[in-house]
């Protein structure tokens, strides 16, 4: 098992979406062979490296390996795939699709880079950032 | 091919490669490259092999082989490429389809090999006897 989890006070508080705090020196690492199902609302990073499904709310950064899979709402600073992933994807300033990453499902970013040989399939909006992450 | 100062309003199609640098407005199919630079404002749909935008696009891209968004380039406007390949700084609002899952016939672009996909009929399920077999 290779989950670290650096337990600091996780981020509850659902309306106060930490905006754009990048002091996020706690990481929480999901190795290749674990898997997450469910909700995680954290203050600090997430790397997926395994298998994670559900609703992640990340104050810093969100990282989905290569070999990855990911099937869940995401919210994070900044995310980067590498991996496979699905579902609803915010990131307040920049996604990052790695050459090895699949993204299926809609964006909302105000940055993105697509490396060549990612894919994407979704609605993509950027720019304008309104509150629509109700719970 | 396009200067800056030329501007188009219509419909543009070309066997071989476009380069635009100014305005246009309408709809363009190439069958080879299509780039559009950094002083071109296109309003218009866009068909090519491999489209590059530095420039500003607003309407649908189909790219047969692959679409580069440059660093000060910015798409509004649904994309449908193999390939796609996006700089930091790049803008994009609209729908991406790529790879199998092909999505929303497009209109006006025969060319594309993506098109004859589509047109393939699907069977509707009335009483299909080869499929069931007892």
């Amino acid at each position: 098992m290779e989950t670290v989890v650096e337990t600091a006070p996780a981020e509850t508080s659902e309306d106060g979406v930490v905006e754009s705090r990048r002091d996020a020196q706690n990481k929480f690492t999901l190795g290749p062979g674990d898997s997450l199902e469910g909700k995680l609302i954290y203050s600090g990073s997430v790397n997926v490296q395994g298998r994670a499904e559900g609703e992640f709310r990340v104050g810093g950064n969100f990282e989905v390996g290569a070999g990855a899979s990911v099937k869940a709402l995401i919210d994070g600073t900044n995310v980067t795939i590498r991996g496979d992933a699905e579902g609803t994807l915010t990131a307040r300033d920049k996604l990052t699709l790695g050459k090895s990453g699949k993204f299926n499902g809609d964006v909302t970013v105000k940055r993105l880079q697509i490396e060549d040989g990612a894919s994407l399939n979704g609605h993509v909006r950027m720019g304008s950032f309104e509150q629509s992450s109700s719970s | 091919m396009l200067g800056p100062r030329d501007r188009l309003i219509g419909e543009l199609y070309i066997e071989g490669n476009l380069r635009v640098s100014g305005t246009l407005e309408g709809q363009i199919e190439a069958t080879g490259d299509v780039d559009v630079t950094e002083a071109a404002t296109v309003k218009a749909s866009v068909a090519g092999r491999e489209v590059n935008v530095s420039g500003q696009v607003n309407g649908a891209v189909v790219a047969s082989k692959k679409l580069v968004i440059g660093r000060s380039g910015s798409v509004v406007g649904d994309v449908r490429v193999p390939r796609l390949v996006m700089q930091d700084g790049a803008t994009l609002s609209g729908k991406v389809s790529m790879g199998p899952q092909v999505a929303a016939p497009q209109p006006a672009i025969s060319e594309s090999p993506i098109d004859t996909a589509l047109a393939a009929p699907v069977p509707d399920g009335e009483g299909q006897p080869k499929a069931k077999r007892r």
